[in-house]
């Protein structure tokens, strides 16, 4: 069989809304995991239960397959009387997914910090909260910003496996268009490229705010 | 009668599945570190070509959808080739490329760890590029790669579970088939999780068996 991409062209929009639904549920999942990671990434810090808590939490969600998680929050919740549908199912599984490795991104972020900075604030008389805000959060993130990025563009991979619980983002709709015209090489390797393209694109933006980010520190104020 | 209840079956069927998983994921994080390994070492020697086609080629891997590279293994590459696949061996092909992908990157880096000042010394004691991959490049990249490849394994085990869209009869798959009959997601899902987090766990600890073992010969870093 030649190959041959034309045969996408009459399914572009059925594509398309994929793509759309894709990018919905990657922003909604990418807001919510950053802030949770934020949370989780400052608790794990602590000493006390709520750092063993966030660790214990990030553990978990770490070293269980992301499809077995959203089968549990898909197929499992109902059983005990909790219903959510499928979109909002896959923003909660992205958000609990991410949040677990965002946290680790921002407790580095936090843990790299030289303590003089903080010890400074503590001197200049700094509430605890607006050292926080003011000085700890700004810091770690801008760390953080890099692989940050990462975990996102690692999200977006992931939502693909949403579409085994029939929501269709792109690949599920991918999966129709590839039922519906028979060409499934045409319809994946097309699919493939996108991501891909996709996830670099964010990874140039991401570089790019962080050398905006970062100019500062570079010698003569320029990266 | 019926028959929806967990029977002692029920665990040799999760026992079995939890065997395919693992050992699917031996056999192609095996082969998979041995050709990430081998196209790094063709990139560290600036090999024209073949060097930036094998670059482009994982460079998409990594960033595709593990879910979206089966499919296009299972389901196009047969359509392109009029060849029918086995989903063992569609599995198979997919993790392995996939694990090279990430190995790759994970190597170039270690590689250009070592001090160029190392080769140059080689060279001028006579040594082939052979000896110098085998008695001064590896062992240090080696040691180097070994933290960061041990929580690719960790990666890798979990990506296996996506393999059961295809069919191969893996842990989740056997999750699925208990859950059909039992109709109990949420208890057979928190098993199947808490199979693969033990399984994760175990492979942490003996990832971190190896590294200590290994780097007790390794120079101390010197980052």
């Amino acid at each position: 069989m030649r190959f041959d991409l034309t045969v996408l062209l009459p399914h572009l929009d059925a594509l398309l809304a994929g793509v759309l639904l894709t990018a919905e549920v990657c922003a909604l999942g990418i807001v919510g995991a950053f802030a949770l990671g934020t949370g989780l990434g400052l608790a794990a810090t602590t000493h006390g239960w709520p750092g063993r808590l966030a660790r214990f939490y990030v553990d978990v969600f770490r070293n269980v397959p992301f499809v077995v998680q959203v089968f549990f929050l898909y197929y499992g919740l109902p059983e005990v009387g909790v219903y959510i549908d499928a979109f909002w199912t896959g923003v909660m599984a992205l958000t609990l997914v991410g949040g677990a490795y965002a946290s680790d991104v921002v407790r580095s972020g936090i843990l790299a910090i030289e303590p003089g900075v903080v010890e400074a604030a503590r001197v200049s008389g700094l509430s605890r909260l607006s050292i926080f805000r003011r000085i700890v959060l700004p810091i770690a993130l801008r760390t953080a910003l890099q692989p940050l990025g990462s975990v996102f563009v690692n999200l977006v991979l992931s939502s693909s496996i949403l579409s085994m619980i029939t929501l269709d983002e792109v690949t599920g709709a991918a999966r129709g268009v590839a039922a519906e015209t028979y060409r499934p090489f045409e319809v994946y390797a097309f699919l493939l490229v996108a991501y891909a393209g996709l996830t670099y694109a964010v990874s140039l933006g991401v570089g790019a705010l962080h050398r905006r980010l970062n100019r500062h520190l570079v010698a003569g104020g320029r990266a | 009668m019926r028959h929806t209840g967990f029977t002692v079956h029920d665990g040799l069927l999760l026992a079995q599945g939890l065997g395919v998983s693992l050992g699917l994921f031996a056999g192609t994080f095996a082969l998979g570190l041995v050709l990430g390994s081998a196209a790094a070492v063709v990139r560290h020697f600036r090999v024209p070509a073949l060097g930036a086609a094998l670059h482009a080629g994982l460079e998409l891997l990594r960033n595709s959808p593990v879910l979206v590279q089966l499919f296009l293994v299972f389901f196009g590459i047969p359509a392109l080739i009029h060849q029918p696949l086995t989903p063992v061996v569609a599995a198979g092909v997919t993790l392995s490329a996939n694990t090279a992908a990430f190995v790759y990157f994970i190597a170039v880096a270690g590689l250009d760890a070592v001090g160029r000042d190392q080769v140059e010394a080689a060279r001028v004691y006579g040594f082939s590029r052979a000896q110098l991959v085998r008695h001064i490049l590896a062992p240090q990249a080696a040691a180097f790669a070994l933290g960061p490849l041990v929580g690719l394994a960790v990666n890798q085990l979990q990506v296996t579970s996506l393999v059961s869209v295809i069919g191969v009869m893996d842990l989740t798959k056997a999750g699925d088939i208990l859950n059909l009959r039992t109709l109990r997601p949420f208890a057979v899902w928190t098993m199947v999780g808490a199979l693969y987090f033990a399984a994760a766990k175990g492979l942490t600890l003996l990832g971190h068996h190896w590294e200590r073992r290994l780097r007790a010969h390794a120079p101390p870093l010197g980052f």
